[in-house]
């Protein structure tokens, strides 16, 4: 009986297995966009070489009054452009991640670029993405539904929020 | 391949300062722009920019601590052996009203073992210094390693001219 179950169970767990890993055991959600959209995401990735490929994503953590961050979900971005609505008049903390991978050295290798971000009513948000060659950039514009002025918005660190 | 990126980063670390086992690692910004000269992996690049140098120096202020603060942990494997070097980057920038300063330090946190005197804030790994030539010309003097790290120089020069606005990634370094 106990064999039996034993040889019901790994095909099971083997099916299961990579479908956890790919999932939920994973830590990474995908990024659940049911507000208005503010921020349109522009990218574009090159690794420089044939063998080797750049993937861009954007983590996307609320920011409590305390400053504490709280995991909302990851948006991957291709080569393209892409809209997502984060919450106005609070901050955000989004976390850009390049991750590298060389098929012909079997390494692979990731760097991040984070910032907070409070976006405003009344405001778009054009962020522009590039890893190209091995330079990776993140611009946040800031621009008025109003009138269109438009400004740059540097970058800001989890340390610069202040408790409300 | 990262073994061997790893590899150079240290042998760079160590011949950078001119024979430094004998003599001891530069402990000062000055003390590196006199030993590169004459040391086995160092070089002395100079090149003039049209750009103001108050905007080269607003860029080094910038993008420096933007870019270049920051810690790398490196893996690499091969069948005999497992490695991990954890490096902490630290960037410095001076401005004066004749002259820019851009220091750039490495400090291992883990895998290497350090047999001389560390500066605080890490060995020098790079020194550039920017001064203005006229209204719209700025002359930048690099203090750099003559092999690897062509990612950050590439960085750097782009700063200086204002070709490049964003970050070498210091994993491919």
């Amino acid at each position: 009986m106990q064999t039996l179950a034993r040889a019901a169970f790994y095909p099971i767990a083997r099916l299961l297995l990579p479908v956890c890993l790919l999932t939920a055991c994973s830590g990474i959600k995908p990024y659940p966009n049911t507000l208005e959209e503010n921020l349109h995401l522009h990218t574009m990735t090159e690794s420089g070489s044939l063998f080797s490929s750049v993937r861009a994503a954007v983590d996307i953590y609320r920011v409590n009054a305390r400053c504490q961050t709280e995991y909302q979900g990851t948006v991957a971005l291709d080569s393209s452009s892409k809209a997502i609505g984060i919450p106005v008049d609070q901050p955000s903390y989004l976390v850009f991640d390049f991750a590298s991978s060389s098929w012909l050295a079997s390494s692979s290798s990731s760097i991040s670029y984070d910032t907070l971000l409070t976006p405003r009513s009344g405001h778009d948000y054009d962020i522009e993405v590039s890893y190209l060659d091995d330079i990776y950039n993140v611009a946040i514009l800031e621009r008025q539904h109003r009138n269109g002025n438009s400004h740059d918005v540097g970058q800001r660190s989890l340390g610069e929020c202040t408790p409300r | 391949m990262k073994s061997a990126a790893a590899l150079t980063s240290i042998l760079v670390t160590v011949f950078l300062s001119g024979c430094a086992v004998m003599s001891g690692h530069p402990q000062t910004a000055e003390e590196f722009r006199k030993a590169v000269p004459g040391a086995y992996l160092g070089k002395v690049e100079s090149f003039e920019v049209n750009r103001p140098f108050r905007d080269v120096a607003g860029t080094f202020q910038k993008k420096a601590p933007e870019c270049l603060h920051m810690t790398i942990k490196t893996t690499s494997q091969t069948n005999m052996s497992y490695q991990v070097i954890v490096t902490t980057y630290n960037p410095t920038v001076l401005v004066s009203a004749d002259k820019a300063e851009l220091h750039l330090q490495q400090h291992h946190e883990a895998g290497v073992l350090n047999v001389t005197k560390e500066p605080e804030g890490g060995y020098y790994l790079l020194v550039a210094d920017a001064v203005p030539v006229d209204r719209n010309t700025t002359r930048v003097d690099l203090y750099r390693p003559s092999v690897g790290f062509d990612v950050l120089i590439k960085g750097i020069k782009g700063w200086a001219s204002g070709d490049i606005q964003g970050c070498p990634d210091l994993t491919k370094i």
